[in-house]
C-alpha cells in the first residue's frame, strides 16, 4: 500500500521559512488536490514529493521507508509546460520510458522487445485519445493534446504516485473539463495515488477525494519570511458546503494581501 | 630582441592594401607632372636604415630645400606593401631589391628607374641546414622560405651551383615573421632567410650555414627606385635624393663621433644595438663612395645578374601570364646596354645622378 | 506622407534595391579599372574583366606549368580538407565537452574556468607555439582552427544544455533515466541542431584561422595562393580567389542549413520556421 507520511516536516532557506510543521498521511488511491496562494509552499511541497528538495527538518516516508532524495520511476509527473520531449514523436515520447527501463546502456529497444513496448505505448496513447497522432512532433499538437501526451508518457511507466503541477493552468476552460474527465477516468482505472497542485480553487474542490489548503497561520509584518505555511484545511471532498468554500477562498486571497501589506510596511 | 620584418610581408597588413590603395591613393593615377612635393617610402632593413636616419637628422630636408622641393620620407612597416603602394602610385620612390623591382613595379607596367644602388648582400642571406653540413644534403628536404623572395632566388642560384633544381626538393612558403619559430620546430630541417633572422637561427644548436649570398656577390641588390616619368619631369628630385644619400653615406662610414652616433641611431631604429648593426653591415657591401656605386652599375656583371633574375622570375611566373619569355620586360643599363624587349623597357639602371655625386656636382 | 519607418518596399523593389549596391560596386570597379588601364596597360591593381577571366581559366581549367596540377582545385581541396577536419574535430570536442559541462555540475565546476580561460587566448598568438609543438605541417593548421573554434562551441553548447528546461530533466528521471541515458536520449539529441547552429556561426572564424595559417606556412591552399601571388601584385588571381572563398563560405552555410532542416524537423517546427 502506497502510503505517504509527512512527519513534522519543515523547509527553510536560510532564515526564510517556507513550510513548517507539516503533518500529513495519504493513503493508497487517494486523489489530493493542493491549493493555496502563491508563495505558500505548494511548489516546494511538490518538489519534496518528487525528491528534488529535501526537508530541513522532519521526515517524509513512503511505505515506512524514507523517500528517495531524487526523482524516480515510482513518481510520475506532469508539469504545466515542458513535460514532453520536443525532439521525439508522440509515439517515441511514450516509448522512451520503456526503452530506458529495459536497455540501460543504449536506451533503445530493437526487434521483438521494441514491438512489445510499441504495442503497450500505442495502447496507452489510445487511452488518452492520441492514437491518431503517433508520428507527430509535440510542437504540432495543441496544448491540451500535449498534456494528454505527458500523462500517457508518465502513466505507461505504471507509477504508484502521479504528481500534477498545475497541469491544466494554461488550457482553455472547455478543454480543461475534458482533461478533468480524462484524469479522473485514468485515476479510477489505474488505482493511482494523485497529488494535483492547482491555483484554481474550484478545480480543487470538485476534483479528487481530498483537498489540502496551504496557507500561513501567522504573518509577522516585520519579517514576512519568519513564519512558513502549513496545511490549514484538510477536507474530504464532496461533504463540503458552499459557505466553507467561500471562507477558504477568502482566506487564500487574504494571505497575499497581508504579505504585500507587510512588505509595504517594512519597506 | 624583436625580430623586424624587412623585405617581405606580414599577412595581416594585406587588407590595408585594399583600403589604402583603393581609397586613399585614388583609383585614378595621374600622369607624371612637374611638381614640388614628393613622397618616398622605405622599410626597415640594414641597407635602408640610412633613409630613416637622413629624415630624422634633417639631411633629406636640407637637400630638398637646396633644390626647392619638399620630400616626405615615410616608413612602411611592411616591405611588400610599400612596393605595392609605390606601384599603385601612392609614392614617387621606394626602396626595394633588384628582383622585386623587376617583378612588381616593372612587371606591373610602371616604368621604374634604379636611382641609387645602395648595397648588395654579401652574406646577409643564407641557407641553413639542421644537422647536415653540405649544400648537396638539401636534396629531398622540405625547405622553408618566403616563396618568390630573394631567398627563393638565392636557393635557385645555390641549386644551379651544384647542378640540382627545385624539382629535387619541396619549397614550403613560410612567413619571415615566423621563420625563427619554424626553425625551432622539429620537422623543419632547412631554411633560407636573411639577417637578422639568419644570425638568430645560426645561433641555435646544429644549425649549419651551407650557402650564402657572398657566393653570388652583387646579385641581391638593395636600391632606391623612382618612377621614371616623375624623374624625367623632375630631375631635381633625383639630385636631392642622391645628394642626401651620399652625405649620409659619408657620415656613417666614418668611425668618428658623428659616424658612431649615426650608426647607433640606425641600430636603435632597427631594434638592435650598435654591435648587432655593425655585424649586419659586415655582411652587406655598402657603396659608401658614389664612384663605387657608379662602377658597379656600369659593369657588365649587372647585366648578367639581371639576366639571371629575369630567368628566375619568368620560370616562376612572376613576369605575368602575358610574358612569352624571360626577355618580356626590357631593361636598360648605362652605356646603352639593354636586356630583353626594348619596346617594353620598364626597368632602367641609371648612373647619371650617382655620377654627379661622385663628381661633386650636386 | 507616412513615416519613413512605415514605408516598405514591394518584393520586386526589395530585390532591385538589394542588387543596387552590387551594381554600383561593379561600375566603380569598371571605371577605376579602365582609367588605370588607359594610363598603364600593364596595371595589375584593378585588372580588366578579360584578364580576370583569363586568370580564372588558367587557375581553374589548365594544369600548372610547374606541377601539372590544376591549381584552383588543388588549393580548394587542400583548404576544404583542413577546414573540414578543423571544424569537424571542433564540433566533436564541442559536443562532448559542452554536454558534459552543461549536464554534470561536478565537471562544470572542475573544467569551466579552464575552458573560459582557453577561449580568451587569441589563437593567432599561439601560432609560434603551435608550430614548435605540432610542426609546420597540416597538423598545426588544423590545431589552430580547433583552438580558435572549439572553446566557442563548447561554451555555446554548455549554455544551451543549461538552458534546457529543468522540467525535461526531471521528467526523464521520473521515467527512470540514469545520467548516461539522459545524456544519450534527452540532452544530446536536443543539442545536435544547436551544434549545427554553433558550427555555422563559427565558420567565419574558422576561415580566418585557416587563411592565416596558410599564409604563414604552406605548400598549397586558397590562403597560401593569395598571399603568394600578392608578392607580385597579381590581383587578377587574388580577386577571383576572394570571390571563390566567399562563394564556398556561402555554400557551406547553405548546406548546413539544409542538412539541419532535413535532420531536425522538430527543431525548426519548434522555432516556428514551418516545414
Amino acid at each position: 500500500m502506497a502510503r505517504i507520511a509527512f512527519n513534522n516536516v519543515w523547509k527553510e532557506y536560510g532564515d526564510q521559512v517556507v513550510l513548517e510543521r507539516l503533518n500529513l498521511t495519504v493513503g493508497d488511491g487517494e486523489f489530493c488536490t493542493v491549493v493555496g496562494a502563491s508563495g505558500c509552499g505548494k511548489t516546494t511541497f511538490l518538489r519534496m514529493l518528487l525528491g528534488q528538495e529535501s526537508p530541513t527538518r522532519g521526515r517524509i516516508l513512503l511505505d515506512g521507508e524514507p523517500l528517495p532524495a531524487e526523482p524516480g520511476r515510482d513518481r510520475g509527473i506532469v508539469f504545466q509546460r515542458y513535460s514532453v520531449f520536443p525532439h521525439l514523436t508522440v509515439l517515441n515520447n511514450v516509448l522512451l520510458g520503456l526503452e530506458l527501463k529495459d536497455a540501460p546502456l543504449t536506451a533503445r529497444l530493437f526487434g521483438r522487445a521494441r514491438r512489445q513496448a510499441r504495442d503497450k505505448a500505442i495502447q496507452m496513447l489510445d487511452a488518452v485519445g492520441l492514437g491518431q497522432a503517433l508520428d507527430k512532433y509535440p510542437s504540432a499538437l495543441s496544448g491540451g493534446m500535449q498534456q494528454r501526451l505527458a500523462l500517457a508518457q508518465s502513466l505507461v511507466m505504471e507509477p504508484r504516485i502521479l504528481l500534477l503541477d498545475e497541469p491544466f493552468g494554461a488550457l482553455d476552460p472547455g478543454i480543461r473539463s475534458d482533461m478533468h474527465r480524462l484524469v479522473l477516468d485514468l485515476w479510477r482505472k489505474l488505482g493511482l495515488t494523485v497529488f494535483m497542485i492547482t491555483h484554481d480553487l474550484e478545480e480543487g474542490f470538485y476534483l479528487g477525494t481530498r483537498l489540502l489548503v496551504f496557507d500561513k497561520l501567522r504573518v509577522d509584518p516585520q519579517a514576512p519570511g519568519a513564519y512558513g505555511a502549513s496545511i490549514t484545511y484538510d477536507l474530504p471532498v464532496g461533504a463540503t458546503e458552499r459557505r466553507l468554500y467561500e471562507d477558504i477562498r477568502d482566506d487564500v486571497r487574504a494571505t497575499p494581501r497581508a504579505l504585500a501589506a507587510a512588505v509595504d510596511a517594512a519597506g | 630582441m624583436p625580430v623586424t620584418t624587412p623585405r617581405t610581408a606580414h599577412w595581416a597588413r594585406f587588407f590595408t592594401l585594399f583600403a589604402g590603395v583603393l581609397l586613399a591613393s585614388s583609383l585614378f593615377s595621374g600622369a607624371a607632372l612637374a611638381k614640388d612635393k614628393f613622397r618616398v617610402a622605405w622599410s626597415i632593413y640594414v641597407g635602408w636604415m640610412p633613409w630613416g636616419y637622413g629624415e630624422q637628422a634633417g639631411i633629406v630636408k636640407k637637400w630638398g630645400d637646396k633644390y626647392g622641393i619638399d620630400i616626405e620620407v615615410v616608413q612602411i612597416n611592411d616591405y611588400i606593401e610599400s612596393i605595392n603602394q609605390y606601384t599603385a602610385g601612392a609614392f614617387d620612390a621606394c626602396v626595394m631589391t633588384n628582383m622585386d623591382a623587376l617583378t612588381i613595379p616593372a612587371a606591373g607596367g610602371v616604368d621604374s628607374t634604379a636611382l641609387i644602388v645602395g648595397d648588395f648582400s654579401n652574406g646577409n642571406d643564407g641557407i641553413v641546414l639542421k644537422d647536415k653540413s653540405t649544400l648537396a644534403d638539401i636534396k629531398g628536404q622540405s625547405v622553408n622560405l618566403v616563396e618568390l623572395s630573394v631567398s627563393h632566388y638565392l636557393l635557385a642560384r645555390a641549386l644551379d651551383s651544384i647542378g640540382a633544381s627545385e624539382q629535387d626538393l619541396t619549397v614550403v612558403n613560410t612567413s619571415d615573421a615566423d621563420m625563427v619559430a619554424a626553425y625551432a620546430s622539429p620537422d623543419v630541417t632547412a631554411v633560407v632567410t636573411w639577417n637578422p633572422l639568419l644570425s638568430e637561427i645560426l645561433a641555435m644548436p646544429n644549425a649549419n650555414k651551407v650557402f650564402d649570398s657572398s657566393r653570388i656577390p652583387g646579385e641581391i641588390i638593395d636600391m632606391l627606385v623612382v618612377n621614371s616619368d616623375t624623374l624625367k619631369a623632375n630631375p631635381k628630385l633625383g639630385k636631392a635624393l642622391t645628394g642626401a644619400w651620399f652625405e649620409i653615406m659619408a657620415t656613417m662610414s666614418k668611425d668618428d663621433a658623428a659616424g658612431i652616433a649615426a650608426r647607433t641611431e640606425m641600430a636603435k631604429a632597427s631594434g638592435t644595438d650598435m654591435a648587432g648593426y655593425d655585424a649586419q653591415l659586415a655582411t652587406t657591401k655598402m657603396f659608401y663612395n658614389a664612384a663605387d656605386a657608379v662602377a658597379f652599375t656600369q659593369s657588365a656583371d649587372l647585366v648578367q645578374t639581371m639576366a639571371h633574375v629575369a630567368k628566375f622570375s619568368f620560370d616562376h611566373g612572376l613576369l605575368g601570364e602575358g610574358a612569352a619569355d624571360a626577355g618580356f620586360i626590357g631593361m636598360a643599363f648605362p652605356g646603352g646596354k639593354t636586356l630583353g624587349d626594348g619596346a617594353n623597357t620598364k626597368l632602367r639602371f641609371d648612373a647619371t645622378y650617382m655620377q654627379l655625386a661622385a663628381d661633386g656636382k650636386l | 506622407m507616412k513615416r519613413l519607418i512605415n514605408l516598405r518596399p514591394s518584393r520586386s523593389t526589395g530585390i532591385l534595391l538589394g542588387l543596387l549596391p552590387f551594381v554600383v560596386l561593379l561600375v566603380v570597379y569598371l571605371a577605376g579599372s579602365q582609367a588605370r588601364l588607359a594610363d598603364n596597360p600593364n596595371d595589375k591593381l584593378l585588372p580588366a574583366f578579360s584578364s580576370l577571366g583569363d586568370a580564372v581559366e588558367r587557375m581553374a581549367l589548365e594544369p600548372s606549368k610547374r606541377s601539372g596540377d590544376i591549381l584552383l582545385w588543388t588549393d580548394t581541396a587542400a583548404s576544404l580538407q583542413r577546414l573540414g577536419l578543423g571544424v569537424g574535430i571542433s564540433a566533436l570536442i564541442g559536443l562532448v565537452f559542452g554536454v558534459a559541462l552543461g549536464t554534470v555540475p561536478y565537471l562544470r565546476a572542475g573544467l569551466s574556468p579552464l575552458v573560459s580561460s582557453l577561449s580568451l587566448i587569441p589563437p593567432l598568438a599561439l601560432l609560434p607555439i603551435l608550430f614548435i609543438v605540432f610542426g609546420l605541417g597540416e597538423l598545426s593548421k588544423v590545431v589552430l582552427i580547433v583552438f580558435g573554434v572549439a572553446p566557442f562551441i563548447i561554451r555555446d553548447l554548455q549554455q544551451r544544455a543549461q538552458e534546457l528546461p529543468a522540467e525535461l530533466l526531471v521528467k526523464a528521471q521520473t521515467l527512470g533515466a540514469s545520467t548516461w541515458q539522459i545524456i544519450l536520449r534527452v540532452v544530446v539529441p536536443q543539442l545536435l541542431p544547436r551544434l549545427l547552429d554553433a558550427v555555422r556561426l563559427s565558420l567565419g572564424a574558422a576561415w580566418l584561422f585557416l587563411i592565416a595559417a596558410e599564409a604563414i606556412a604552406a605548400t598549397d591552399g586558397l590562403g597560401y595562393r593569395i598571399f603568394l601571388v600578392r608578392r607580385y601584385l597579381a590581383m587578377d588571381v587574388v580577386l577571383p580567389y576572394v570571390v571563390w572563398i566567399t562563394l564556398l563560405a556561402y555554400l557551406t552555410d547553405l548546406l548546413l542549413r539544409i542538412a539541419s532542416r532535413r535532420a531536425f524537423r522538430w527543431y525548426h517546427q519548434l522555432n516556428g520556421e514551418g516545414n
